[in-house]
């Protein structure tokens, strides 16, 4: 008796998860399909790092403090300062690598002029390696548009 | 009948497991020494995953190490987020405000609750059962949804500071959370009647891998794997940190430390993790998110061990500081590791089907163990 | 309506017709026309698995909240022809120190072991090529042909996992054969036939399907059949999770392809075997009867592939014992019975 009462609690249990794959079955999937349909990414995301302007005149705000640089725990941020007409301090060169970068947002965090944020975007793939160096103007070009938001 | 099996001619051959396998979640290389199908004996080859986290901190602030810390376990993020800056925090004696404390309990507890999915959704696969995977990644998606709103990153969140968090939490996290714990708790119902008292499965994991409770006290297991064994040790009960004696939750433990005792417990723990997190939403706090500390961090010199309950077993870190801003020696203690040495004896003598099991009941994952 | 038994057979009686106009020895018509059966059959079961192929793809999709092939054509319907292409134009390899004529043989046996059990398979009224008096158990015998194909492609990869596969896969299929063999006596006892059509011909209304009258033999055919050709939760041979995946490591190319075509028409057999021994064949009102059985098989199409997607698999000697401890004495028990009630 015992080994057809186990049986049927057998075939019950079994029938019971077999209820549960059949009930997702007919509902609809969940899966968005990539290159049609896109996630909008929520506004805190850190995606690629951009570089931020002033909306007036379009200069950038960094004053290659190197604030940024000291602070990269991988090291993928190389500023070289100057002096622009007006005599204030500028960067000459602002090179990223976006290969080496983590995506951790310290830059973003330590610097004090709002000069520079991850923004959420992410299809930055390329079959050449020397494209995932970005410079300053592909910088100011990523971030053009945002605006900064500081850490609370 | 015995004589005359023994007169035939057998042999033991070595089976290498090799690095690349689809069950030895990560990269381990097991080499067994087979009888047949039974495995007699094992030796398990770590480091192939060495990324020398440990020599790296001595030239990293502790503000730049976090983002590494994340990399230490990336499927528990948080937690190593949350033992490093709790070390850092004793060394310094950085007090930590109210609100912090209650972010990173909910932080942490959703964490532990991603992290036992991706065990389940792996260890069903292991087994056969290919739909529970899809389940699991479905529910982890909407905590990744929740972590990526709050902090911006699904996996690897560089999230709590020496001294709090580092962004707070945004207006609508808080009922997106009340929303996913009370959709997730009918989830765990659904994947316990595919599984649980599945003949097959049953057949499959119970008895097998049998653990017993003084060989895992003496090889340092903790964690689920030693909950397994009967034993009522968890870290939040038995030396509360941060602020856990303020949470009513319990401690499951299994009776005959099998592999599906294992399973069963954690199966648990994730309710109980729901448990605590929608505790801990109905009664934040307003307040300050992180108590300010100097720009550069310059922690008094000597030495701190802390532990916490990482979803793995017991994770500690160990900071010898003198004076400057980079630590000198950090060490690493992870659940893993010492779980992983475990393997070798309850696998002897079983067979190869059931140490896909038994390795999968164990929950190990290489990043921690190599680091 | 459309019986197309009919109109075969009406096909037929014009050749004969023609074929003694031009004086020709009906020889060459027979000829002619097991031929073109042959090839109609052929392409049946390349349409056939085409199709399954696509729709278990789609079936696990959406048990997993997923949709499954989406962009080769609508809803991916073109996906299991390019990976036909794919896997033609793959590099056929042959390891150097195999049997270099066991090994290219080992798939042709497989697949033509499917093959050849179509033959007693009866789509509908008159469709069927050769209604046999022994049927069914031409069919049995033929389908053991398997065996040696995957015996042979496990022993002449020369590679000690495919050996280990091999054996296992062959153990697996001799065991189960015994309570696949005793269900199918009870339908036998029953109908006191063992030819397809009467079996078929005996089950005319819903209440004389054999399953209302033998439940526990449809359970344990259904389930010896699933062991049988190698699915979850019996696919120890072909699993990848296990240390190794079994006899067809070493194969590529359209040899590996020959294998997975031989497992989806084994499939669709099976399906079609319980159709007619249990669900009543092609009996149906309103629609032509090979609609009708259709529609039968492609649902016991669909339960064999939700328990691959639902449930663990066992481990190989769980299996055996499962085959030997159980479903035996249970086949028997219900032999007995039969017998005893009928």
């Amino acid at each position: 008796m015992n080994i057809i009462k186990r049986t049927f609690y057998g075939i019950y249990n079994l029938l019971k998860g077999m209820k549960i794959t059949i009930k997702y079955f007919f509902k609809p999937a969940i899966t968005l399909q990539y290159p049609k349909e896109r996630w909008t990414m929520p506004e805190r995301s850190r995606g690629m790092v951009g570089l931020l302007s002033d909306p007036e005149t379009g200069k950038l705000n960094c004053t290659a403090c190197l604030i940024c640089m000291r602070n990269c725990p991988v090291r993928a941020i190389q500023i070289t300062q100057t002096k622009d007409e007006a005599g204030k301090r500028v960067p000459d060169e602002f090179v990223i690598e976006a290969g080496l970068c983590i995506y951790c947002g310290i830059c973003e965090e330590s610097c004090p002029f709002s000069a520079i944020k991850m923004i959420p975007k992410y299809e930055f793939s390329t079959f050449d390696k020397k494209k995932l160096t970005h410079k300053k103007e592909r910088l100011a070009e990523i971030g053009k548009g945002s605006k900064y938001n500081k850490w609370s | 009948m015995n004589e005359q099996i023994s007169e035939i001619y057998t042999e033991e051959f070595f089976v290498n497991m090799g690095p690349q396998h689809p069950s030895t979640h990560g990269v381990l290389r097991l080499l067994l020494k087979m009888d047949g199908e039974v495995v007699l004996d094992m030796v398990p080859h770590v480091g192939y995953l060495h990324r020398s986290m440990e020599k790296i901190a001595e030239n990293r602030t502790y503000y730049q190490y976090i983002p590494y810390t994340d990399r230490i376990d990336y499927v528990s993020s948080m937690f190593c987020n949350q033992v490093f800056c709790m070390a850092v925090e004793k060394l310094a004696n950085v007090p930590v405000p109210e609100r912090a404390e209650y972010i990173r309990i909910i932080m942490v507890e959703l964490n532990r609750i991603a992290s036992h999915l991706i065990w389940l959704g792996t260890f069903s696969l292991d087994l056969g059962a290919i739909t529970p995977f899809l389940y699991c990644f479905r529910e982890r998606e909407k905590i990744l949804d929740l972590f990526e709103m709050v902090c911006g990153q699904r996996m690897t969140f560089n999230y709590m500071r020496v001294g709090g968090v580092s962004r707070d939490i945004t207006p609508e996290f808080v009922p997106m959370a009340k929303e996913f714990v009370n959709y997730f708790l009918p989830r765990v119902d659904e994947y316990e009647d595919i599984l649980t008292n599945n003949p097959i499965f049953l057949s499959r994991t119970k008895g097998v891998g049998l653990l017993d409770q003084k060989i895992a006290i003496d090889y340092g297991v903790t964690g689920p794997s030693l909950r397994g064994t009967g034993l009522k040790w968890d870290l939040r009960k038995e030396e509360p940190y941060s602020i856990y004696d303020r949470f009513k939750f319990e401690i499951p433990t299994g009776e005959n430390s099998d592999v599906w005792d294992r399973y069963i417990v954690r199966i648990k723990e994730m309710r109980e993790s729901a448990k605590i997190a929608l505790q801990a939403l109905e009664r934040i706090p307003e307040g300050p998110i992180k108590t300010k500390t100097p720009a550069v961090f310059k922690p008094p010199a000597g030495e701190v061990y802390l532990r916490i309950e990482a979803p793995r077993g017991e994770m500690g870190f160990y900071i010898v500081s003198d004076g400057s801003p980079k630590p000198y020696r950090v060490k690493i203690r992870t659940g893993s590791f010492s779980n992983l040495t475990v393997l070798p004896i309850i696998s002897r003598g079983w067979k190869i089907a059931d140490l896909v099991a038994i390795f999968g009941s164990l929950d190990v994952v290489l990043p921690e163990v190599d680091r | 309506m459309l019986e197309l038994g009919q109109l075969l057979e009406n096909i037929y009686l014009w050749g004969e017709s023609l074929f003694t106009q031009w004086g020709i020895p009906l020889f060459w018509l027979e000829l002619l026309g097991m031929l073109i059966v042959a090839v109609i059959i052929l392409a049946f079961i390349s349409l056939s698995v085409l199709f399954m192929v696509w729709w278990e793809r789609k079936v696990s999709g959406h048990m997993q909240s997923r949709f499954g092939p989406m962009r080769t054509g609508w809803h991916g319907w073109l996906q299991t022809i390019i990976d036909a292409i794919k896997l033609i134009l793959k590099e056929d390899t042959t390891p150097e120190s195999a049997d270099k004529s066991g090994f290219l043989i080992a798939p042709i046996i497989v697949f033509v072991s499917a093959f050849m059990a179509y033959i007693c398979i009866p789509f509908g009224k008159g469709l069927i090529v050769k209604d046999l008096n022994i049927g069914i158990l031409y069919i049995l015998a033929i389908t053991t042909f398997t065996v040696i194909g995957l015996l042979t492609a496990g022993w002449c990869s020369n590679n000690k996992f495919s050996v280990l596969g091999g054996f296992r896969s062959a153990a697996q299929i001799i065991s189960y054969e015994v309570p696949l063999t005793l269900s199918i006596l009870g339908v036998v006892i029953l109908s006191q036939t063992l030819s397809m059509q009467s079996i078929v011909n005996s089950q005319k209304h819903i209440w004389e399907w054999y399953i209302f009258r033998q439940p526990v033999g449809f359970l344990i055919y259904i389930v010896a059949a699933i062991a049988e050709i190698n699915r979850v939760p019996f696919d120890i041979p072909e699993a990848e999770q296990e240390l190794v995946a079994g006899f067809n490591i070493e194969y590529s190319g359209m040899k590996f392809a020959m294998f997975f075509f031989a497992e989806f028409a084994n499939l669709f057999l099976v399906s079609a075997i319980a159709t007619t021994l249990f669900l009543g064949g092609w009996n149906g009102p309103l629609l032509p009867s090979w609609i009708w059985f259709f529609i039968k098989s492609f649902f016991l199409v669909f339960v064999i592939m939700w328990f691959k997607w639902t449930f663990p698999r066992l481990r190989v000697d769980q299996l055996m014992g499962f085959a030997w401890k159980f479903l035996l004495p249970l086949a028997f028990a219900n032999l007995i019975l039969t017998g005893l009630l009928a």
